[in-house]
């Protein structure tokens, strides 16, 4: 699945777990440049991402990404056929 | 009290206690809570809203599922991230409630478990169902 129809579908999921409506995200967004995206809350969008997509992450995958757009391209490999 | 290690958690792990819901419980609960509605500590007043007696307090029987968490499973190493409770019926004096989880999803990269629990009163019926997200620490 291309890079932006991935962000476009994390939109709603991102927009419940971090409670904003109209959010709006970049492959830029990160936690520190969007509101309410803490620790606990970084675990509800890891979980709901795995949900979504039918993957498993393993920690080692998630400690160095640095912010949405390289969270997308291990969607992308993980979900390639 | 169990000390279920994240190794040890499978996928379809179940847990249950009972527990009977005492006056001394309702007395307690009000106390610590400030909530004294007298929908759950008069009883005329509750039969005239339509109750068999007085009701149990909601965050009461929910204080259950944090038992299920804490000291059955997993037990020991857990940290309660969250609850969302439904409530179906209202629980009484008296009842004797069965408290049940089950593992419904593991997240390996956080160590996080996802129970779908159950509270049931002594004829079976549903009072809350809930969904709770627990964490589990290294020792």
């Amino acid at each position: 699945m291309d890079s932006a129809l991935i962000i476009r579908d994390l939109e709603p999921i991102f927009a419940d777990i971090l409670d904003q409506s109209d959010l709006r995200l970049t492959p830029e967004s990160s936690a520190s440049n969007v509101e309410g995206w803490d620790s606990l809350a970084h675990i509800n969008l890891i979980v709901a991402i795995e949900k979504r997509y039918k993957i498993k992450f393993a920690l080692g995958e998630l400690q160095d990404l640095k912010n949405l757009g390289e969270m997308v391209t291990l969607i992308q490999r993980k979900t390639a056929p | 009290m169990n000390d279920y290690r994240w190794s040890d958690l499978v996928m379809g792990m179940a847990a249950q206690f009972e527990v009977e819901l005492t006056a001394e419980m309702m007395t307690c609960f009000a106390a610590l809570s400030g909530d004294v509605n007298p929908l759950h500590l008069d009883d005329e007043f509750a039969k005239a809203a339509g109750f068999q007696s007085r009701v149990a307090f909601g965050l009461l029987t929910t204080s259950f599922y944090s038992r299920l968490v804490g000291v059955y499973l997993p037990g020991k190493c857990a940290l309660l991230h969250g609850i969302d409770v439904e409530f179906k019926l209202p629980a009484y004096i008296g009842d004797r409630l069965t408290v049940s989880g089950e593992v419904v999803f593991l997240n390996d990269a956080y160590r996080r478990l996802e129970l779908k629990a159950r509270i049931r009163n002594q004829a079976g019926n549903v009072i809350s169902k809930a969904a709770i997200l627990a964490g589990v620490r290294e020792p």
